[in-house]
């Protein structure tokens, strides 16, 4: 029997059958569904968190320290410069908040950053208009502030306002605008300020939140976040129940794992569901080919007495689940990239870490197929089987 | 002298049931030769079917041997038994056994895909099988299930002309027809021997059987003469007359 033969003698099978093969491949299809909505789920935000965190930020480590008995200092700054030389350098940042208004709107609670000239190196901030803090002005402490995107947005209403070289003020002091920069995908409506003028005339308190560091271009980032966390606990003498809580050191990649271990609770999730669904629906295509092969048994005599051999019947009935299972596998893949796009715009309105663009692996799509020919093959054969072991002389005679 | 189409040889068939064994066929020996046009009668139960079966390649004897055209068959595997029925053997059914919602052609053209033949050739020889049969040719596209009874089973003699066997094995062809029309199928068959071909028909209506060369009569799996037979329906009728007259007395 020819492969021509078999796919034609297949796809008469199934289009008589038309109604019931559809309603037979739906376990098939949300299994496949939810396999696809997954991969290219994770796929894409991966992707679109990766693209937007930049190159630059893979060199960046953020270290939080608190270290119980003093305030850090910029003398310990130094200190971990000079011990951890993989570093090109270390930033302090301290954090406020407070009302911002250019006379016209107003914002109550903006987000301020006290940092230096070098803080946008290290977290890769992209200039849309103007300049960054000079080191001149952050040794200073000079009036002058960079701020976001969204902020030129809340406060003139519309992003293409030239806003450089504009006075806001910040809570009772006026400001010049130097620069405009692109929102963090994660955090918009940041004001940055050098650090002096922060923590005098904001916040009073000269306090380091945070340490951002900006690691060299070959150092390993594994190696360096464990160097520096070492360093710091003997430093200022930490006690080891307290080093995990008092020392946080995060990099990119730690961030990158860390995203990687949420994923997989909820892509163990989604291949349970996909796993259950495939197995009910592998059942569904061996219920329907069992009553298939009933329903024929005379047109199998037939074919017998004609000159079928048992193994043109079997592959007749296997090619027929197995075809089955794919066109269920084509539906669930079409309907799981649907899912992704519905998914994705949901969770981009959501997290508002920008939109993500699901991921359309050849992977996933081989992979997909391979399970439902895999699944047509094994809930297929015992019908199959079952069909050729018939005797001719008996089906011919079966009313 | 040519190989004769059949030659079956003492040929036993004994089933295995659950009450007992029961014997089919009890040492049936049949020659037919290349261009004969047999009819084998019988009634029901007589173990006509079983020898249809057995001359169809369908099911092997017990014991004794059957060669069709000089190969022996009875001690063939299943495989090779499908590849004789696909390229040697054409079968005629009561109920015609045509595929519904099939077209003619593709019905007729079902047996060349078990014996492999190339694409190219199989309209060609479909068409040529079905105005051997003298199917209107506009009929050739319906489907088989808007046909009337006899059309159907010129669609089906025209299936088992088309990969040109040696053997046609007609199982009760005019069963469910009417006599006009089961007149015209056998006319058929006669069209096909004339033409050469070597076709067994199995009937239990003399009418039909009387459209063949010869006929054979098959009781209680033993085949007999016609000599034969009128004896035993003798045999029969009289103790038939003996139990009527006890029954009256």
């Amino acid at each position: 029997m020819r492969i021509r033969d078999l796919l034609y003698e297949t796809f008469t099978a199934i289009r008589a059958n038309r109604v019931r093969s559809l309603l037979t491949i739906l376990g098939i299809v949300i299994g496949i569904a939810a396999v696809i909505t997954m991969t290219a789920l994770i796929d894409g935000i991966k992707t679109s968190l990766v693209g937007q965190l930049g190159l630059n930020q893979s060199r960046l480590v953020y270290i939080s320290c608190y270290p119980g008995t003093r305030q850090v200092s910029m003398d310990d700054l130094k200190q971990l410069e000079l011990n951890v030389p993989d570093y090109e350098f270390v930033s302090a940042v301290s954090y406020s908040s407070g009302k911002v208004t250019n006379g016209t709107k107003s914002l109550d609670t903006a987000q301020l950053v006290g940092c230096d000239e070098n803080y946008f190196t290290a977290v890769g901030s992209k200039l849309t208009s103007g300049r960054l803090l000079t080191a001149g002005e952050c040794t200073g402490g000079a009036m002058s502030v960079v701020i976001d995107q969204q902020v030129v947005d809340k406060l003139w209403g519309s992003s293409d306002t030239d806003v450089v070289g504009q006075s806001i003020r910040i809570n009772n002091d006026s400001y010049t605008v130097v620069g405009v920069i692109e929102a963090s995908s994660f955090n918009g409506q940041m004001l940055y300020l050098p650090y002096p003028t922060l923590t005098t005339r904001v916040s009073g308190v000269a306090s380091i939140d945070q340490i951002v560091g900006y690691a060299r271009e070959d150092a390993d980032m594994s190696t360096i976040a464990d160097k520096t966390k070492t360093f710091l606990v003997k430093y200022y003498g930490i006690s080891k129940e307290d080093q995990d809580y008092s020392v946080s050191v995060t990099t990119m990649k730690s961030i990158v794992d860390e995203l990687d271990t949420t994923m997989a609770s909820f892509q163990l999730l989604m291949t349970t569901v996909a796993g259950v669904s495939l197995v009910v629906g592998g059942i569904g295509i061996m219920n329907m080919m069992l009553t298939n092969v009933t329903e024929r048994i005379r047109e199998i005599g037939l074919r017998k007495a004609l000159g079928a051999r048992s193994s043109d019947i079997t592959r007749q009935f296997l090619l027929e689940s197995v075809t089955l299972c794919i066109v269920g596998g084509i539906f669930g893949i079409l309907l799981g990239y649907g899912g992704a796009w519905a998914l994705a715009g949901l969770a981009s309105g959501v997290a508002g870490i920008g939109q993500i663009v699901p991921v359309i692996s050849p992977t996933a799509v081989g992979m997909a197929t391979g399970i439902c020919v895999v699944i047509g093959m094994i809930f297929g054969y015992g019908p199959a089987r079952r069909a050729a072991k018939l005797d001719p002389v008996e089906s011919l005679r079966y009313q | 002298m040519a190989t004769p189409v059949i030659e079956v040889e003492n040929v036993f068939r004994i089933y295995e049931t659950e009450a007992g064994f029961t014997p089919a066929l009890r040492g049936v020996s049949l020659t037919v030769e290349r261009g004969e046009f047999l009819a084998i009668m019988g009634p029901s139960g007589s173990g006509k079917s079983t020898l249809m079966n057995i001359l169809g390649c369908l099911d092997s004897p017990t014991t004794g041997t059957y060669r069709l055209e000089g190969l022996e068959v009875s001690s063939l595997s299943d495989d090779d038994l499908a590849v004789i029925r696909a390229t040697r053997l054409g079968f005629v059914f009561q109920s015609f056994n045509l595929l519904p919602r099939t077209s003619v052609l593709r019905n007729v053209m079902l047996p060349l895909i078990y014996s492999d033949v190339p694409v190219a050739e199989r309209e060609p020889r479909a068409f040529k099988a079905l105005r051997s049969v003298d199917l209107p040719e506009e009929l050739y596209e319906h489907s088989s299930n808007e046909l009337s009874g006899g059309q159907m089973q010129r669609v089906a003699i025209a299936r088992a002309l088309v990969n040109d066997p040696s053997l046609i094995l007609a199982d009760e062809p005019t069963g469910n027809l009417d006599s006009a029309t089961g007149e015209m199928v056998m006319k058929t068959f006669r069209h096909m021997q004339r033409q050469g071909k070597t076709i067994v028909l199995i009937t239990h209506g003399a009418e039909v059987a009387a459209w063949a060369d010869r006929i054979v009569y098959i009781r209680d799996g033993r085949l007999m003469s016609a000599e034969e037979e009128r004896a035993f329906e003798a045999r029969l009728a009289e103790r038939e007359a003996t139990l009527q007259r006890g029954a009256i007395a």
